[in-house]
C-alpha cells in the first residue's frame, strides 16, 4: 500500500511521535492542585514530626487538636463528600478529620473589624500584665489541667459535584492533660466516635510516644521554656521552618495555638505575647467576638495566602484572654472562594482552665 | 535547590510541586491510561520523592527528570499487567470520543478530545517498558542517559527498547491508514501546519483530525 513513499526520517518519525503524544497534556482539575500541595505540605510536616520523635527521647502527648483552618478545609471537602447516612458523617480522605457528631448549618458569619497597627505596644503591655496578673497554682505530679472550651467552624461541603459553605455547630470542647503529657482524656463531639470521649494517654494506637514540641506542648515543656521575647521567638521560627503558608504566619499561629489550648505558666504569658509582637505584620482589631459571644479586642495577623485573619481576642477592660477565630477577610481563589470574606472558618472560646486531681473530673470553681 | 531539597526544606518541595505538578500528571496520565488514577499517582510521588530526598545528586540540573522517574516507577506500582493497561486505554478512549459533539463545544476541544484517544490507542500498542521509554525520551525530551537513570536501566536498554517501540507504532500508523479510506493529497496543499506531512504519508495517518479538515 504504502510501499512506494519514502521512509520517515527518524528525527521527523519522533518528532510526530512526541507530537502525537503530547496531545495529551492537560491542567488539572481546577483546585486539584492547591489541594494536592496542601496535603503533601501537611503529609511532609507529620512526617518530619514522626522522624523527630523516632530520634530522640519518647516523652509527650498527642493532642488531638482541630487541625488548621487552611488545612482543614480541602480535607474536610473530601471528608465530607464522602457523605453520609442518618447525620453519621462518615470520613472520606482520612488524614486529619474524623467522624463527627456534631450538627453541621449554614456558615458562621461576622463583621470583619478594622485593622490598625497604632497602639499596639501598649496593648500588648496590658495583656502582658493582666496574664501576669492571674493567679497559676503551680501543677503537682499527678495532677492535669483541664480546659473547657467552646468552638465551631465552617468549611466548604461538596456533595456530589456540588461544593458549598456549610460549619459545625457550635459545641464544647473538654481536655485533660497531665504535666508531662503522657496522659490525656478528650471529649469533643467533632473529633469523638462516641460521647465519652477517648483517650491521649501515650503511648498512641501507632504505640508512638511522641515528643513535646511547640505544636504539642506539655505544661512541663512549657513551663522549661525561655522566657525571654527574642530568644522565644527565635526558637518558634526555628522550630517550625518550613510549615505553613509563611514563616511569620506560622510563627504567630504557633504562638496562638500555645495560647487557645494550653495552660502556660505565667512567666511564659509576657514572654508569649511580647515575642508575637515582634512579628512582622501583627496588628490590633478594634472589635471582635469569641465563640462565646464575648466582644473584645484582637491582635490579630493577616495570612497573605489565605487571606484569612487569625485574631487572638482579649476582653476590652481586663484584658484577660478570651479565645481566638480565623476569619476570611480577602476573597479566596478556586475553591476556596466559596469562603467569602466575613466567613468565621474556625472560632472558639476558652471557657475554663484549671488543676484537677483526676482525668474526666471538672472544677468546682474556675481556675 | 538541590540542596535545598536535599536538606529536606518544605518551601523546595512546594516550589518543586508548581513547577512540575502538572508535567508528572500528564507522564502518569499516558503511563496509567486513566486522569483519576494519574493524579493519584502525581500526588505519590511528590511523597515519595520527598522520602527520596537524600537520593538526590547534590549535582546536576533540573529535578524534573528525577521526579519523571520517580512517577514512572510509581505508575508501574499501579499497572502491573498491560492487559489492564489496555482495557484503561481503550475506555478512555472510548469516553473522550463518545462525548457527543455538541454545537458549542469548541472545535480545539473536539480536537483535544481525538487526539487523547489516538495517542492513548498509540500507547496501548506497546509493551510497559516501551511506554516508558517513549514517554519519557520523546514526549518529556529526556536524553537516553536520563531515562536510564530514571528508569534504572543501561543507556542500551533504553535505545533498544525506543527503537522497538518506533517499529510499533510506525505499524500502528499503517494498520491505521489500512482502515481509514485516505487518499494522499500531493504536493503542499497542507502547508502552514507544520510537522504534519512533510515526509510520507505515515505520520499523517495517525492523525485522524485530518479527516475531518479534508
Amino acid at each position: 500500500m504504502n510501499a512506494n513513499t519514502p521512509r520517515p526520517h527518524p528525527a521527523d518519525q519522533d518528532r510526530s511521535i512526541s507530537e502525537l503524544l503530547s496531545g495529551t497534556a492537560r491542567d488539572l482539575p481546577s483546585g486539584r492542585h492547591e489541594f494536592h500541595k496542601e496535603r503533601l505540605m501537611a503529609q511532609i510536616h507529620d512526617i518530619r514530626r514522626d522522624e523527630r520523635t523516632e530520634t530522640s527521647a519518647p516523652r509527650q502527648q498527642r493532642r488531638l487538636r482541630l487541625p488548621r483552618p487552611a488545612i482543614t478545609l480541602p480535607l474536610t471537602a473530601v471528608a465530607v463528600a464522602a457523605a453520609v447516612v442518618a447525620g453519621v458523617w462518615q470520613s472520606g480522605g482520612g488524614a486529619g478529620v474524623r467522624d463527627s457528631g456534631v450538627a453541621t448549618g449554614p456558615a458562621l458569619t461576622t463583621k470583619i473589624g478594622a485593622a490598625t497597627t497604632k497602639g499596639m505596644p501598649q496593648l500588648i503591655d496590658r495583656i502582658s500584665l493582666a496574664a501576669a496578673d492571674t493567679s497559676h497554682p503551680d501543677v503537682r505530679p499527678g495532677q492535669f489541667i483541664y480546659i473547657e472550651s467552646k468552638s465551631a467552624d465552617s468549611f466548604i461541603k461538596t456533595v456530589g459535584d456540588k461544593s458549598s459553605l456549610a460549619s459545625h455547630a457550635l459545641h464544647t470542647r473538654q481536655v485533660w492533660e497531665s504535666a508531662d503529657g503522657t496522659e490525656g482524656w478528650l471529649i469533643d463531639p467533632s473529633v469523638n466516635d462516641s460521647p465519652e470521649g477517648e483517650t491521649l494517654s501515650l503511648p498512641d494506637e501507632q504505640g508512638n510516644t511522641p515528643e513535646a514540641t511547640l505544636n504539642a506542648p506539655s505544661y512541663d515543656y512549657l513551663a522549661k521554656l525561655t522566657t525571654d521575647p527574642d530568644e522565644l521567638l527565635a526558637k518558634i521560627y526555628k522550630e517550625t521552618e518550613g510549615m505553613g503558608n509563611t514563616p511569620d504566619q506560622q510563627a504567630f499561629t504557633t504562638i496562638g495555638d500555645l495560647l487557645g489550648e494550653s495552660y502556660p505558666p505565667a512567666e511564659l504569658y509576657p514572654a508569649l505575647f511580647k515575642a508575637a509582637a515582634k512579628i512582622p505584620g501583627v496588628v490590633v482589631v478594634d472589635d471582635a467576638v469569641d465563640a462565646a459571644g464575648r466582644h473584645g479586642i484582637a491582635v490579630a495577623r493577616l495570612d497573605e495566602t489565605s487571606g484569612q485573619r487569625e485574631e487572638w481576642i482579649f476582653d476590652r477592660k481586663t484584658h484577660v484572654f478570651l479565645g481566638e477565630r480565623t476569619v476570611q477577610v480577602r476573597k479566596g481563589t478556586g475553591t476556596d472562594a466559596l469562603i467569602t470574606p466575613g466567613t468565621v472558618t474556625f472560632t472558639s472560646a476558652i471557657m475554663k482552665r484549671a488543676v484537677v486531681d483526676e482525668m474526666k473530673q471538672t472544677p468546682t470553681r474556675n481556675g | 535547590m538541590r540542596t535545598r531539597v536535599r536538606a529536606g526544606e518544605s518551601s523546595a518541595f512546594a516550589e518543586l510541586f508548581d513547577s512540575y505538578a502538572r508535567a508528572v500528571y500528564n507522564h502518569a496520565f499516558r503511563l496509567t491510561a486513566d486522569w483519576s488514577v494519574a493524579e493519584d499517582v502525581m500526588a505519590a510521588t511528590f511523597l515519595e520523592a520527598w522520602r527520596l530526598r537524600d537520593r538526590v545528586d547534590p549535582e546536576g540540573g533540573s529535578l524534573r527528570p528525577w521526579l519523571l522517574g520517580i512517577a514512572t516507577n510509581t505508575a508501574r506500582n499501579q499497572y502491573r499487567s498491560n492487559r489492564r493497561y489496555r482495557a484503561a486505554a481503550n475506555a478512555a478512549a472510548a469516553a473522550e470520543l463518545s462525548v457527543p459533539d455538541h454545537a458549542d463545544e469548541v472545535a480545539d476541544r473536539v480536537d483535544d478530545r481525538r487526539r487523547v484517544a489516538t495517542a492513548l490507542t498509540a500507547l496501548a500498542r506497546l509493551r510497559a517498558p516501551e511506554r516508558e521509554v517513549v514517554t519519557l525520551c520523546l514526549v518529556e525530551g529526556l536524553d537516553y542517559e536520563a531515562a536510564a537513570v530514571a528508569l534504572g536501566v543501561p543507556v542500551g536498554t533504553v535505545a533498544s527498547r525506543l527503537s522497538r517501540a518506533r517499529r510499533k507504532l510506525r505499524a500502528h500508523a499503517e494498520d491505521a491508514a489500512v482502515g481509514t479510506p485516505y487518499e494522499k493529497v500531493p504536493g503542499n496543499r497542507e502547508g502552514g501546519r507544520p510537522a504534519r506531512q512533510t515526509r510520507g504519508d505515515h505520520t499523517s495517518v495517525i492523525r485522524p483530525a485530518q479527516e475531518g479538515n479534508r
